[in-house]
């Protein structure tokens, strides 16, 4: 074949059936695909909503700040500009939010200020020319959208004379003419990344038009002021004046969208306790981005009604008549089944049992109520969470827990008689009565909410008490600590510490009661709502809370994955002949010519040092795969195939040091 | 207007310029031919540009200004240049000259043509480039061919505005220059002295000054605005930047404060030698020479609402104002030991087994020996010096207690933090960002590392060869 470029390989036809095959599964796994996608959008709609309407709260203020900011900055005269107003708007290190941000930004900025907007980023400014022509381009297109072959060429008169270059601010003079913004705000949306040079070149060259064009410049900034401000040099800065503004940390919207979505007390699906800490360990460890948060959120979502049949049922007034009987079948099989039927038959309901096995009608009725009704324990979980949290708060207790973390131990059923409870309990039995107070508020504030305790009543309760209250000073419980009195006696030279209660007087006493009585009533409260929810029957059509498929969606391992193929390539092929002689144990170890040449040459680099001899590498390689003394040319071949694959996987490459020697670049296991 | 009121009118709004002025005005203004070509050089705020404009805007010449900082490319300027000039025309003749033949301008000789045929049977036009020194990609031959323009075209007057005098690139000997000398001491207390400040931001109230009418407020603005400008000459600007712009800046951010006892009623208005005493702290410092994008002023409103940056707000963090993520830092702390720390002695500060402890002592007393037979300066007061990603990697990995799994997320970071400008890529541009063989560099310094390491208990200086004394 060597006289053809180029040729079709057709693979010798076996009649072997392959090694290793997968079981193929006669059941449809795509029944109801499609009612399943159907409720999946309904559900993640309403999640994304959420989403939406809670960044855009996040952002409010930051934005109305800018805003004011621009509208303020309207030169009404241009005799002599001083300076370019400029924001620096110090957007954090969560890169990829900047862009929504911006354009958010924009979209407020143009319709709340008559100011044109136009938004640049390095990637289409690598000099002065290309970032010219870019903002001209985008004033442009904003006018002439509709006759394009007009671009750059402006107004009729320009067409028989010179006409201006097509980076020229005249342009935008003249734009700014006909358009007759108060303003020209230019958003620079990761300053970071844009030269030095062509900052200060960008900043001179606006400065110098200002007496024509009223410029407003926005910097994104994702350090800090202070070093921006030090990347400029010259008189730059002198050109700039203005403010900074810091746009909301992404860790606290990261909170605020966990309390909206996971944690939220009306959600049809919920993200269970241990994905929910992965994606927040994620953000919190790896990368801060709002945009991965929810997008780990909608992926979850997507499997769990993709992958896993009995989703169906979480489908808004199904009825029986819509189900095909397997999903009876698949029901019958999930582990809370089997343990509902356990539970039933150590308490003789075998009756029951029987009829939920045999007819799918009375499976139905029973899994329409149970999905119901974990709905509403999963919602008081949450309620219960956000209760924590405001107690917490009214008390003014020191340590701050947010919601999500709470939110997250509740629902792998660690808050009963945790620390934290108990802790808030006793804070609760010594507050005040002004903290009683403003915790009754703060809990009444908890609109729409199923929360069984009478508020009205203490409230009532507390008023009367504070109504004979002449003094100031608040009424305290009898487990305040002030209440206590240390005294020390000497009896037999040993020094006595003694608690001693002062006397409480008749209201303190009534109050006392009161908050003992609230202190019961939530206790109660906590303990009904705190159970496992994983220990609910159907608890897997209610959360969802697998691992696998989002790890490797969202934190995927390449490098560890080409090294662990390279160090143990029979893992990966499954033939005999390689390594699994011994029972497989030692096989890491073992080093045969059986390898692909490829995995050989990766042992022998993992063992040397950071210059290789490839001479040496050649004989150890030889020893080891050579087969005949005649056979060197074809060994030869493979070994340079396998250097020259690893050179390609960037493990190696030449070194200028010896010439004989190669040089290790990546080292195993970093 | 005559043109003696031109010059009474500009003597008047730019003093100290009186010799520049009649040069000029007797160049121009007059009946006979102007100069084909004049440089007018001069340090920046001398009033080049200034009074050149304001002179030609009040005479009757027909005239342009091309601000080369304005015009990218060099072709740019040449369009500019003749549009500029019909333009100019335009209006000076009220009038439209048919455009269609300048449509292009390529080249140096093509703008002589297209110059001498507009400006046939013009007496005489002011064409000024202002900013010769500012051009950028300037062709070489462009100086000496626009000193040979007059000669093609006689009605055409030159004027180059540069900061340096530039008669060697004119390669034209006898060309007239008009210097604009730095201004003197003196010459700058006139020229500020002209629109002092208020004192008093809001007229004192009459029902309890009756007396102190404004013209008398004007007088007191004017007296101490003057003794104030002296003394600000003398201490800061006199060291720092003593051209106009910078002087008149420097002064107005100290002014403020410095009546601020006068506006509270501490001192009079002409208590000047205990305002000085009382006030001579602001002399003292940097803050006010230095052109800073958020005045002190913003800054000092932004704090007063926030009263706990207030605290804080001494310190310029030249790091970050928001937090990032964990894993994040312990990368830049490893770069940063990565730069300053040689490679050879990594496995004694980062080998999981070996003891921390032990080995740095050792090193540290070896630092130590060394130092006393020749100074060593300490290593992180010197530049950086470039790593490969994988010390990075390993470095990290030595400084975690525990495992961290390889996932993708720790490469994003670090292409998050060279997007950031904290790590820098050295040489090489473009290819793959996260090359196995590309170098490092950090991009932040040992006061801001520290915190970084501080923030998650690790106290870098420990672990950076030769220690740190702070
Ligand atoms: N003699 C003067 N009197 C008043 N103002 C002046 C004088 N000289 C310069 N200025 C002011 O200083 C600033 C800078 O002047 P400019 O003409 O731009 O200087 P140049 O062109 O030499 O750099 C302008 O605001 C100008 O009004
Ligand atoms: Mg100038």
């Amino acid at each position: 074949m060597e006289y053809e470029r180029c040729y079709i390989y057709t693979p010798p036809e076996t009649d072997e059936r392959a090694p290793k095959r997968r079981r193929i599964n006669k059941a449809n796994s795509q029944a109801q695909l499609q009612e399943r996608i159907q409720i999946y959008r309904e559900t993640w709609f309403h999640q994304q909503e959420r989403i939406q309407a809670t960044l855009e709260e996040a952002d409010r203020v930051t934005l109305e700040k800018i805003i004011n900011f621009v509208s303020a900055s309207a030169q009404t005269d241009y005799a002599e500009p001083v300076s370019i107003p400029t924001g620096l708007v110090i957007a954090g290190p969560s890169i990829a939010s900047h862009g929504p941000f911006f354009e958010r930004l924009g979209r407020k900025i143009k319709d709340e200020t008559n100011s044109a907007y136009f938004l640049l980023n390095s990637g289409d400014s690598s000099n002065l020319k290309t970032f010219l022509k870019n903002l001209i381009k985008k004033a442009m297109s904003r006018v002439d959208a509709d006759d394009e072959d007009d671009l750059g060429r402006i107004g009729s008169s320009s067409r028989n004379g010179p006409k201006l270059l097509d980076f020229d601010l005249g342009h935008l003079q003249e734009w700014h003419a006909r358009s007759r913004a108060d303003r020209i705000v230019v958003a620079i949306q990761d300053s970071e990344a844009f030269d030095a040079n062509l900052l200060v070149e960008i900043i001179e060259l606006f400065y110098s038009w200002l007496d024509r064009l009223p410029f407003v410049l926005l910097f994104g900034i994702a350090t800090s002021a202070e070093s921006f401000e030090d990347r400029l040099t010259g008189k730059a800065p002198r050109y700039l004046q203005g403010q900074k503004f810091n746009v909301t940390q992404s860790d606290e919207i990261i909170e605020k969208l966990f309390s909206a979505t996971i944690a939220s007390t009306d959600v049809s699906l919920r993200i269970g306790p241990n994905l929910s800490r992965r994606i927040l360990e994620r953000q919190k460890d790896h990368v801060q981005n709002v945009q991965d948060f929810s997008d780990s959120l909608k992926y979850a979502y997507m499997s769990h009604f993709y992958a896993n049949y009995p989703s169906l049922f979480l489908k808004q007034d199904i009825t029986f008549k819509d189900l095909p009987p397997d999903v009876f079948e698949a029901t019958r099989n999930l582990p809370s089944f089997r343990r509902r039927v356990e539970d039933m038959l150590d308490s003789g309901r075998a009756q029951e049992v029987r009829k939920l096995l045999d007819s799918d009608q009375y499976l139905f009725e029973n899994i329409v109520e149970h999905v119901q009704s974990g709905q509403e324990v999963l919602s008081a979980l949450s309620t219960a969470g956000m209760v924590i949290v405001r107690v917490r708060q009214a008390l003014q207790m020191s340590a701050q827990v947010p919601l999500s973390s709470i939110w997250i131990r509740a629902a792998s059923g660690e808050m009963m008689g945790s620390p934290l409870l108990r802790e808030t309990m006793l804070s609760i039995k010594k507050a005040p009565s002004d903290r009683l107070a403003q915790l009754l508020s703060s809990l009444e504030d908890l609109e729409g909410i199923d929360f069984p305790v009478d508020l009205k009543a203490y409230r009532k309760d507390l008023d009367e008490l504070n109504k004979d209250n002449t003094t100031s000073t608040p009424l305290r419980s009898q487990h305040d600590v002030r209440n206590d009195n240390l005294r020390t006696t000497v009896v037999a030279q040993k020094v006595l510490l003694s608690k001693h209660k002062a006397a409480l007087s008749e209201r303190d006493k009534a109050y006392s009661e009161l908050v003992g009585h609230f202190h019961d009533e939530l206790d109660t409260y906590f303990t009904t709502a705190f159970i496992d929810p994983r220990a609910l029957f159907l608890s897997e059509i209610l959360m969802y809370d697998l691992k696998s498929p989002h790890t490797e969606v969202f934190q995927p391992k390449p490098r560890f994955a080409i090294e662990r193929a390279l160090a143990s390539p029979h893992d990966y092929l499954g033939c005999d002949c390689c390594g699994d002689a011994d029972g497989g144990r030692d096989a890491d170890a073992a080093l045969s010519a059986t390898q692909p040449a490829t995995a050989i040459i990766y042992r022998l680099y993992l063992e040397s040092g950071s210059l290789i001899n490839v001479s040496d590498l050649w004989s150890a390689f030889n020893a080891l795969a050579g087969e005949e003394e005649d056979a060197e040319s074809k060994t030869m071949a493979l070994f340079q195939r396998a250097i020259a694959e690893l050179k390609y996987l960037g493990l190696l490459k030449p070194s200028k040091k010896k010439i004989d020697h190669a040089a290790k670049v990546m080292w195993k296991g970093l | 207007m005559l043109p003696d009121e031109i010059l009474t009118q500009l003597d008047k709004q730019y003093p100290c310029r009186e010799f520049q002025i009649q040069q000029l005005a007797s160049l121009y203004f007059s009946n006979l031919p102007s100069p084909p070509l004049l440089i007018a050089h001069g340090l920046t705020a001398t009033g080049k540009t200034s009074i050149i404009k304001s002179l030609l805007a009040l005479s009757t010449i027909p005239h342009t200004i091309i601000n080369l900082q304005e015009c990218i490319t060099g072709r740019h300027l040449l369009e500019r240049t003749v549009s500029s000039v019909l333009d100019a025309l335009d209006e000076y003749n009220d009038e439209r000259i048919d455009r269609r033949p300048y449509s292009r301008t390529e080249n140096l000789s093509v703008l002589a043509n297209h110059l001498q045929k507009i400006l046939e049977g013009h007496k005489k036009f002011v064409l000024v480039f202002d900013g010769i020194d500012k051009q950028r990609e300037a062709p070489y031959t462009f100086l000496p061919g626009l000193a040979r323009f007059s000669e093609l075209i006689p009605a055409l007057s030159l004027i180059l505005i540069t900061t340096l005098p530039i008669s060697l690139e004119l390669r034209k000997p006898g060309t007239p220059h008009l210097p604009f000398p730095p201004y003197s001491r003196s010459s700058l207390l006139t020229i500020l002295s002209q629109n002092p400040p208020k004192i008093f931001l809001t007229q004192p109230s009459e029902e309890q000054y009756p007396d102190y009418t404004p013209d008398l407020a004007a007088e007191d603005d004017a007296w101490l605005w003057g003794r104030f400008l002296g003394a600000v000459y003398d201490s800061l600007s006199k060291h720092t930047g003593r051209d106009l712009v910078s002087f008149r800046n420097t002064s107005l951010r100290l002014w403020r404060d410095f009546v601020a006892p006068v506006v509270d009623g501490t001192f009079g208005t002409r208590d000047f030698s205990r305002l000085m005493v009382n006030r001579r702290h602001i002399f003292q410092g940097e803050e006010a020479v230095l052109d800073r994008i958020i005045s002190s002023q913003n800054a000092e409103n932004e704090s007063a609402q926030t009263h706990s940056t207030a605290i804080i707000k001494k310190k310029r963090d030249v790091g970050m104002q928001h937090d990032l993520p964990y894993y994040s830092k312990y990368l830049l702390i490893s770069a940063y030991l990565a730069s300053y720390n040689p490679s050879r002695t990594d496995s004694t500060y980062f080998m999981k087994h070996t003891d921390r402890r032990k080995n740095k002592r050792k090193v540290n007393t070896n630092a130590g020996a060394t130092k006393s037979k020749h100074r060593r300066i300490a290593r992180h007061l010197l530049t950086p010096s470039p790593f490969p990603l994988d010390r990075v990697l390993a470095i990290f990995r030595g400084l975690i207690d525990g495992p961290v799994p390889q996932l993708a997320d720790i490469y994003t970071q670090i292409a998050t933090l060279t997007s950031m400008r904290l790590l820098v890529r050295v040489g090489g541009v473009g290819g793959d960002a996260l090359e196995a063989g590309a170098r490092w560099r950090v991009n932040f310094g040992w006061e801001w590392v520290r915190g970084l390491g501080r923030g998650v208990g690790i106290e870098v200086g420990e672990y950076l060869v030769g220690g740190v004394d702070v």
